[in-house]
């Protein structure tokens, strides 16, 4: 985290004291101030937070309309919005921009939800801001997802697949990317898709993983996605398809690929059980001992489980 | 850039660095107060592992500890004067269990405290503001079964236990990891958490081993370093977070020992003592804390054992009969 030091920091002590009026509940637009003060010297102060938003609540919002209140909490997702350009991975600033968001008014006359409306929806273009500065920034990723559940929100599963999908065409290690993929879709099986959509949506899926295969098969987050969209193998023609693949890229990216190879070939294995097969995957698994010592006990572990394979 | 780098960890130094750590009071001591119960608790922790717990004040350790006691929520906050937050009372907990002062404190408020912060959805909020997040789940998990298990058990439990388990299933990825949050990315920090939670709880089932086991052994990067996260730089502190992980799965040999001993000894400050989070970089107590944690889990000799599950002192966490099942590398003789 960066500390502006040079900002008024001489008195963070008295200032810090002077805070102790929180215990004399003192709610006024000076105590306000002070708080704007020290918190941007420092935003992980999570007690003056806290504090800002009971004289908030408590000692000003009660005196003002409601368009006053939605001026002030406008200023608050500004002050927000400063801290977080200096510091985009303190919590306490994401909580409090949160806070902001849940507690813009109604608007007083017809429409009701204009306010919170234009708030929320303003939001997922903050937010897309922030993951093109940083598009591993988990902090923005969750934030996003908050977003994204809000009634005033319509953003549609296809609508968030092709944003997750520009995102991985700029950057295929985008492994935030590829983990908000694997939500939207769980979330749509979820709910009930019938098995030719389905079926459709993996092979498309295939193709871009395939892509990505091909750019950086060194890559693990590619790795840990295909096995995801493999799953336990069931469907055996598609397991054998991928196998297929896998064995052509081998003299490109050997360690990577061989690891994804074993697995797939194991669990071929339990489809049709052969001393053969389960001995060319311990031979690769000596392999990828030589090729990848670090990891060297736990590729010892895969080939002693394949020994006690029973063969049925 | 230090130009000598150390072979060898420097327990005098790091002792000497901590010691100093709150004697200047300048200003950087108070920028970081929002942090300073958990700093204590992370000092106090490297030293027991170095065998040297007596070289900070006890006495004065634990006159602080109450001094951040926030009568109003019922909790311990970070600093006097700060607000009572989950981080800084499982801390105070873990301190005042350390120097086996927990009589000291108001038990019956803490727990209350604690058990009101669970929300409905299972999980539990870090305060009354309500950010929630799996870190908090296992804080209060940690804390509750530090003052007693009966908090947990079936009959006694002060809070819904299962609907604990239930919301970190919900938090499970694809990688097999776990994240802040249902629909959150896997962590090394997060899938730290919950497996600990879980672990204490006895619902290590729920876990996919293999696939979470490949994930956190690919964490290594090949200069010897563990990153959090696929694809991002490596960082002392996670040889605390994924090592852990790897000890409760008893999957530590899934990852090489000797380059990620070189690694965490090449982060020290000869000059100064303390870890940075890598080689040149500043040095704080908390890299400091999770660099000995982590030698001590590869073996590294004359260490204290630690508890992966609580990062606390192994043997006082047997003593009070909360030992789990997990597994740290043999330890060599030095």
């Amino acid at each position: 985290m960066s500390v502006n030091y040079n900002k008024n920091s001489p008195s963070i002590k008295t200032r810090y004291a002077k805070l102790h009026q929180k215990e004399n509940k003192n709610y006024t637009p000076e105590t306000l101030s002070l708080t704007s003060q020290l918190l941007s010297i420092n935003p992980e102060f999570y007690t003056i937070w806290n504090y800002r938003r009971q004289i908030l609540t408590e000692g000003i919002f009660p005196l003002k309309s409601a368009t006053e209140v939605n001026d002030l909490i406008t200023a608050d997702l500004n002050l927000t919005m400063s801290a977080l350009r200096q510091n985009p991975k303190v919590y306490w600033v994401w909580n409090h921009r949160r806070w902001c968001l849940e507690h813009v008014p109604e608007n007083p006359g017809e429409d009701q939800s204009n306010w919170r409306k234009m708030s929320w929806v303003k939001e997922l273009r903050v937010i897309e801001s922030f993951l093109d500065a940083d598009p591993r920034n988990f902090h923005a990723w969750n934030y996003r997802r908050y977003v994204l559940q809000s009634p005033y929100v319509d953003h549609t599963w296809e609508q968030e697949l092709n944003y997750t999908t520009r995102k991985i065409e700029s950057n295929f290690s985008n492994f935030s990317a590829w983990h908000q993929r694997s939500k939207v879709y769980t979330s749509l099986w979820e709910r009930g898709i019938n098995d030719e959509e389905l079926k459709s949506i993996k092979n498309q899926e295939f193709n871009l993983i395939k892509q990505a295969i091909y750019t950086d098969p060194g890559d693990q987050s590619i790795w840990l996605y295909h096995r995801w969209l493999v799953g336990e193998g069931k469907d055996e023609e598609l397991l054998r398809r991928e196998i297929e693949m896998i064995e052509e890229l081998l003299s490109i990216e050997p360690d990577r690929c061989l690891d994804t190879l074993i697995h797939y070939k194991t669990l071929l294995l339990r489809h049709r059980y052969s001393l053969k097969d389960r001995d060319e995957c311990i031979t690769l698994s000596s392999r990828l001992r030589q090729l990848d010592p670090f990891r060297d006990g736990r590729y010892q572990d895969i080939a002693n489980e394949l020994l006690s394979m029973p063969n049925n | 850039m230090k130009s000598n780098i150390s072979t060898e960890l420097l327990v005098d130094s790091h002792v000497k660095f901590i010691q100093s750590l709150g004697e200047d009071r300048d200003l950087t001591y108070h920028l970081t107060t929002h942090l300073r119960m958990n700093a204590v608790y992370w000092a106090v922790t490297a030293l027991c592992i170095m065998g040297r717990k007596e070289a900070l004040d006890r006495e004065q350790m634990i006159d602080f500890v109450l001094s951040c006691w926030d009568d109003e929520a019922g909790g311990f906050g970070s600093h006097p004067g700060h607000d009572a937050h989950l981080l800084s009372t499982l801390s105070a907990i873990q301190i005042l269990t350390i120097q086996d002062a927990v009589d000291r404190m108001d038990v019956p408020r803490v727990v209350k405290f604690i058990s009101s912060l669970q929300t409905s959805s299972g999980t539990f909020a870090g305060d009354h503001y309500g950010e929630t997040d799996t870190r908090f789940s296992y804080c209060a998990i940690n804390a509750l079964s530090l003052l007693d298990m009966k908090y947990l058990t079936p009959g006694t439990a002060v809070i819904d236990v299962d609907k604990v388990i239930d919301h970190i299933s919900r938090c499970r990825n694809f990688d097999g990891g776990f994240g802040s949050g249902v629909g959150a990315e896997s962590h090394a920090g997060q899938v730290w958490v919950c497996l600990a939670a879980l672990s204490i709880l006895g619902r290590l089932d729920i876990v996919d081993e293999k696939t979470l086991g490949w994930w956190l052994a690919e964490r290594q990067l090949p200069n010897g370093g563990l990153n959090g996260r696929p694809e991002k730089l490596e960082d002392v502190c996670y040889s605390f977070w994924v090592l852990s992980s790897l000890s409760i799965l008893r999957k530590l040999h899934w990852i090489n020992r000797d380059a990620l001993i070189s690694f965490i000894l090449s982060a020290q400050d000869p000059d100064d003592g303390g870890i940075a989070d890598r080689p040149g970089d500043m040095c704080d107590v908390f890299h400091t804390l999770f660099g000995i944690a982590g030698l001590s889990l590869l073996g590294y000799p004359n260490l204290q054992d630690i508890d992966p599950v609580y990062c606390m002192p192994a043997k006082l966490i047997e003593k009070k009969g909360l030992k789990k099942t997990w597994l740290a590398l043999p330890r060599h003789l030095s």
